[in-house]
């Protein structure tokens, strides 16, 4: 161990002992805590009680600013939440008996032993992981008056492989959010007799977390004026009503992606090494990878092993100026979707233009703030990959298209050959499609198409590939899988697929699936698909609605 | 320009108090002077000489606006830059602390790692 590693270590001894003691100091604060509730809820004096609300409130507060940072990140929310109810109180210097009740159950159960030894066991420089579930799903919070819509939304999420729990009022779901926050919440906006609207709902709500959730809203207005409210409170996704659920799990889907999305990857080419990495301290710092080159000599092969997704470049360096870097890297059609950003003391309007007009997308002027150098590399880098994404992928199912998924099988299929683990391809219809595109016409065929291309991306893995073969017709790779266990990985799908229901034109209905799997280390990629495709036909030509597993 | 080497640190909350102090010191390299009330920073504040000032918001007595004030009364802020530690504000009070001369907000709860990360850039920013 070099120096630096024994100080890192010292380090992260030192802090995990002031975290024990954090500890220890809860044991004894938040019993403390809960007395003063129940004190609070036994006096009697108007002039008392808001005193001693006051002193809670304080309390909370300071509980809510330290949990975290020893690791406690849950208390230090569920600290917050009651935070904020304690002030609402002390606001509208309403005490309500009924509601003072709940807050001293609360702050005895986050005083009872088991919560502080339970959270002791989280490493004290453990930053809060942002969208990762315990067990693995998505928690998500449908706040819905109507109680068929919100069933039918929680059930067909919950095939989908989400963890949906429906709340037909504000004060249901407040209940739940102090027992455990959520990855996302979709909120309607109308929440019948009640006088607030479920977008100043959500408003307040937000205010009061530390990070604000995903949030989708449900409409039956579909005003302009509503849609500006919700973009307001930072809603990801509005629908009206009745709602196309496939639609609403997309959106979901792609909050999720991301909000834990790789890290946007950012090559930066500067002359003056001071300030090259003070940009690079500058953006890591806001989560993004960050490589510099000091010698523009240096791009190709740093542009080669980094990958980077966006360029910035220096506009005044030695021996070859930004402009001109611009111009050779756009020679290469490789690397058409990296937009390039400009730093330079430059602010003549005029001369901008020109250099933009020869290449290079944006242009960040010196003296350069912090925030607007993330603010710009940021937004070019998240739209060069949505746009780069959709290219390569399908447009209706954002799965990878023909040529990709086959490409992928022949790259799964040599690793297997290499490490003598099988790989399973899958090939995999939907029974009876022109049905239901005759019955109840394309845009619900295509609603189909796109919750089946979902439900296989909830359910297969990270490692897996998927694509949209053609039509109807879907193909998976399964590296390091046997075809028994991709048999029953399939057959859980088929079943989860047959059992969701489709709005149609004149009533729900359901459809089924067929699957044809081969598997082997053996064989070669074309020979893999051919296998699978004749187990499909001989599913499809027994009955549909099954699994069938290639004979070798 | 004045390299930004030691730090007063004001807060009553003694385990924050503690981590923020090893942070800063070990993955800083700063010199951290802790006080855990207003009063005891404006006792210490010309001793000591900070380059640098980070103050909690809620503290008994005199709360960390007041404090502000009356450091500034002493010392110089425009040299000294000045940030807030609380839990989560809205946007309009990071405005308002501003207003009162401080050069930006640490949001609690923190991670003891970039702690110092974190200050060094707010020192930088307040340099041009």
């Amino acid at each position: 161990m070099d120096k630096r590693q024994q100080q890192m270590a010292d380090l992260q001894a030192h802090l995990q002992q002031l975290g024990e003691q954090f500890s220890q100091r809860l044991r004894e604060e938040l019993p403390q805590l809960a007395d003063k509730a129940l004190q609070l809820q036994a006096c009697a004096d108007p002039s008392e009680q808001l005193q001693r609300l006051t002193e809670l409130r304080d309390h909370l507060h300071k509980l809510a600013g330290s949990a975290g940072t020893f690791g406690f990140s849950d208390l230090g929310a569920r600290a917050r939440l009651l935070e904020q109810q304690t002030q609402q109180w002390l606001s509208s210097l309403e005490l309500q008996r009924q509601g003072l009740q709940g807050l001293v159950n609360e702050l005895q159960q986050l005083a009872s032993v088991e919560q502080v030894s339970q959270a002791s066991v989280a490493p004290v420089l453990k930053t809060p992981s942002v969208g990762a579930n315990r067990d693995g799903a998505y928690r998500v919070y449908i706040l819905e008056d109507e109680l068929k819509v919100g069933d039918v939304i929680r059930l067909t999420l919950n095939t989908f492989g989400y963890q949906a729990s429906h709340f037909l009022t504000t004060a249901a779901l407040d209940a739940a959010l102090v027992e455990q926050l959520p990855d996302a919440l979709i909120i309607d906006v109308n929440l019948g007799d009640s006088q607030q609207t479920g977008l100043d709902y959500a408003a307040a709500l937000q205010q009061r977390l530390e990070h604000s959730l995903p949030l989708l809203v449900l409409t039956t207005q579909n005003d302009f004026y509503t849609q500006l409210q919700a973009a307001r409170i930072g809603a990801m996704g509005f629908f009206s009503k009745p709602v196309d659920v496939a639609k609403l799990e997309n959106r979901l889907e792609r909050c999720f992606n991301q909000q834990s999305g790789e890290p946007y990857r950012v090559l930066i080419v500067d002359d003056d090494r001071e300030l090259s990495s003070r940009y690079r301290l500058v953006l890591s710092g806001a989560n993004m990878l960050v490589e510099v080159v000091n010698d523009p000599l240096q791009l190709f092969d740093a542009m080669a092993r980094f990958h980077p997704e966006v360029l910035v470049l220096d506009v005044n360096m030695p021996g070859c100026s930004g402009p001109e870097l611009a111009q050779v890297v756009r020679f290469n059609d490789d690397w058409l979707r990296v937009p390039i950003i400009y730093l330079s003391a430059e602010t003549d309007i005029a001369l901008q233009m020109s250099v933009l007009i020869r290449a290079g997308d944006d242009f960040v002027t010196k003296p350069i703030s912090d925030n607007s150098l993330i603010a710009t590399v940021f937004a070019r880098a998240q739209r060069a990959r949505l746009l780069s994404n959709a290219l390569s992928r399908d447009s209706l199912t954002g799965l990878l298209k023909h040529a990709d998924i086959k490409e992928q099988v022949a790259i799964e299929q040599e690793r297997a050959l290499r490490s003598g683990k099988p790989a399973s391809v899958v090939m995999l219809d939907i029974d009876h499609f022109k049905k239901v595109n005759d019955t109840h016409g394309h845009a619900v065929g295509d609603n189909v198409i796109r919750a089946l291309a979902n439900l296989l991306r909830q359910r297969l893995r990270r490692v897996d590939s998927l694509g949209r073969y053609g039509g109807e017709e879907f193909m998976a790779v399964l590296p390091d899988c046997n075809g028994e266990q991709a048999v029953s990985i399939l057959d859980e799908i088929r079943q989860q697929f047959s059992s969701i229901s489709f709005a149609g034109e004149q009533s729900d209905f359901h459809v089924s699936l067929s699957a044809g799997i081969a598997s082997s280390h053996e064989r070669t990629a074309d020979e893999l698909m051919e296998m699978a495709d004749r187990a499909l036909y001989a599913a499809k030509n027994n009955g549909r609605n099954q699994v069938r597993l290639a004979d070798d | 320009m004045p390299d930004l080497k030691r730090i007063l640190h004001v807060e009553d909350d003694p385990s924050i108090q503690a981590v923020a102090k090893v942070a800063l010191e070990a993955v800083g390299g700063f010199t951290v002077l802790s006080c855990s009330c207003g009063q005891d920073a404006l006792d210490q504040v010309e001793g000591f000489a900070p380059d640098f000032i980070l103050l909690d918001v809620m503290m008994p007595g005199m709360d960390g606006p007041q404090t502000l004030q009356e450091l500034g009364r002493m010392v110089d802020i425009t040299q000294i830059p000045v940030a807030f530690m609380t839990a989560k504000v809205q946007p309009n009070e990071i405005e308002h602390y501003r207003s009162l001369g401080a050069r930006d907000v640490i949001i609690k709860p923190f991670d003891p790692m970039q702690l110092a990360t974190q200050i060094r850039a707010i020192w930088s920013q307040s340099r041009g």
